[in-house]
């Protein structure tokens, strides 16, 4: 499934408990991936960054400031190519939403074995969106909030999933594995993915569009082009 | 509200002192007049730097401040001489009552007015229409200001404790994020390091990954403690994921992020439901079963959804569930669903798990 070598996966650790940090990072390198920076708090992630150059970011959500939400849309930003791989200990739903919303394309909880995370991470090299059902249920949650909130005619750009989109989140959030959602539907395993990555885009482009506008209405934009 | 009297007392001092200067052609005694408007000059300042301070705020002021204003009021028939038609210091004499209003609210602001009126009505040799009015206005007015500037107080105390309350959770809150965030690291960490050790290790690995998913869940279920929610309602979500303490079957819960507010009977019993549900996966699956509980909320209604990874039922096979005892259950699963006002469908495929759908009134039966 993967067509990039791993020792070509440049990874980035991020982390403030040092033993989890080390352990990860090691982890990684015996599979024969290259960690080429850690870091222990938002700032030295942010840091460390532009120099490192990864594919790949391992981020923990809670780390001293700026937290991993802030970190996350701050790499994105900088280079749109880069994946951000959420690996979090409290599962803290709200903020997993919002680092997916910034533009992290995987989550995985910590307790996750070491072959769950090799795998998590080479699928997110890849440009695959790694969703745990926790996850999907949080997305389907938000795409309802956000159609149950009054339609504004000055807002059409509200996301919508389309039927199958729906359906096949659906499935995710029931743990259902790619696989086995494509023998069910009827569909090839790369638009079963498709479907998933979809959901996601959606809803960070909205939120990208989001951030944009209220830049915009609190006059911010001035700042930015002067 | 003292600050706001200072500024009071200053604008009507140079009122008074303004009106002195304007009718000092009729004063028998200018040299004394000038006298009680200095010292009425410096007690404003003395009063305004002393009730600045809560603790000079003492009886002995607010009686000086009264004494004062009768003092000034006393003087005026002889500085004015007998056709007295305004006091010397006028409406300066508001001062000391509207401090008597302040600190002991309404009875303070009703006994201020009324001596103030008393010596006010004595020093004149007859009652006109506008003293008259004069007199009815600080009367009414002493007690409503002593009245809502209680009021005030009572308001800004509650909202000082309900602020100290709320900083007091959040911090407590956010406490208990990081403990348990550092704890929840750790346990992760030896389940991890445990099952690649093997032997020992990995029984210890196991025992600490069962304690990270039951403290990671009631972290979840903790963590928002204001979420405001109804009486008599209760948030499924968190009801929910707490089921994921369970260690078989292995249950991974997902819910919305926003708190799914339910009628609490038809909460309770929903998630007596599931866990009946998921006590038939092991029972039937066996103890190393997986399961995954669904819930979505559809405005009126909620969808939960039980899925477990067993070998499923292919359709010839019914009857032999039901030898087995499996649809005695899935009966009784129905019965309760349909008590709640609800529909269940039970899909299974060979090699799809079992999973079963419920949507409820989130209201229960109408």
């Amino acid at each position: 499934m993967t067509d990039t070598p791993p020792d070509r996966i440049r990874v980035m650790v991020v982390d403030d408990h040092p033993m989890w940090r080390d352990g990860v990072a090691r982890d990684l390198e015996e599979a024969g991936l290259r960690v080429v920076a850690t870091a222990g708090t938002g700032t030295e992630a942010l840091t460390r960054f532009p120099a490192a150059r990864p594919d790949v970011v391992v981020l923990d959500l809670q780390i001293p400031e700026p937290n991993g939400v802030e970190v996350t849309a701050s790499m994105v930003r900088d280079n749109p190519a880069v994946r951000v791989l959420i690996l979090s200990a409290s599962g803290e739903q709200q903020d997993v939403l919002d680092a997916v919303k910034a533009g992290a394309t995987g989550y995985l909880v910590k307790s996750a074995s070491r072959a769950e995370l090799l795998d998590a991470l080479l699928r997110v090299a890849e440009g695959d969106t790694v969703f745990t059902p926790g996850l999907a249920g949080l997305v389907l949650g938000e795409y309802r909030r956000l159609s149950d909130a009054p339609p504004a005619p000055d807002r059409p750009d509200t996301p919508r999933l389309t039927d199958r989109e729906t359906e096949v989140l659906r499935l995710v959030a029931k743990g259902m594995s790619y696989k086995q959602i494509a023998e069910r539907l009827f569909l090839s395993h790369r638009t079963v993915q498709n479907h998933v990555q979809n959901t996601l885009r959606k809803l960070q482009l909205h939120n990208r569009v989001q951030l944009v506008r209220y830049a915009i209405e609190q006059g911010l934009d001035d700042e930015i082009e002067g | 509200m003292y600050r706001a009297l200072a500024v009071l007392r200053f604008v009507v001092l140079v009122n008074a002192i303004a009106l002195g200067w304007y009718r000092r052609e009729s004063l028998d005694h200018p040299g004394v007049a000038a006298a009680v408007f200095a010292g009425m000059t410096v007690w404003t300042a003395v009063a305004t730097w002393a009730y600045a301070a809560p603790q000079r705020r003492r009886p002995l002021l607010l009686v000086t401040d009264l004494v004062v204003a009768l003092a000034a009021i006393a003087v005026s028939p002889y500085v004015k001489g007998d056709d007295l038609r305004a006091t010397l210091p006028g409406f300066w004499v508001m001062g000391a009552v509207l401090a008597w209003a302040i600190h002991w609210r309404w009875k303070g602001g009703l006994v201020a007015a009324t001596v103030v009126s008393v010596a006010d009505l004595a020093v004149r040799p007859g009652i006109t229409q506008t003293n008259y009015g004069n007199i009815f206005l600080l009367m009414l007015g002493g007690p409503v200001v002593g009245f809502l500037s209680g009021l005030l107080q009572e308001m800004a105390r509650d909202r000082d404790r309900a602020e100290r309350a709320a900083a007091a959770a959040a911090e407590r809150a956010r406490l208990a994020r990081v403990v348990h965030d550092g704890v929840l690291q750790v346990l992760a960490l030896v389940q991890r390091r445990g099952a690649e050790l093997g032997g020992e290790a990995a029984e210890l690995g196991r025992l600490a990954g069962e304690q990270e998913v039951a403290l990671r869940a009631l972290v979840q279920t903790q963590e928002s403690p204001w979420s405001g929610a109804p009486p008599g309602e209760r948030d499924l979500g968190a009801l929910m994921t707490g089921l994921q303490v369970r260690s078989t079957p292995r249950v991974e819960v997902a819910v919305p992020g926003s708190p799914v507010q339910v009628d609490g009977a038809v909460a309770e019993e929903v998630v007596a439901l599931v866990r009946a549900c998921l006590h038939n996966v092991s029972d039937h699956v066996g103890s190393d079963a997986r399961a995954w509980v669904l819930l979505e909320d559809l405005g009126d209604e909620v969808t939960v959804s039980v899925r477990d990874d067993g070998p499923g039922i292919a359709d010839g096979r019914l009857d032999q569930a039901a030898a087995e005892g499996r649809l005695g259950v899935s009966e009784s699963i129905r019965g309760r669903v349909a008590g709640l006002g609800g529909t269940a469908t039970l899909t299974s495929a060979p090699g799809q798990g079992t999973e079963w759908e419920f949507t409820i009134p989130k209201k229960g039966r109408p």
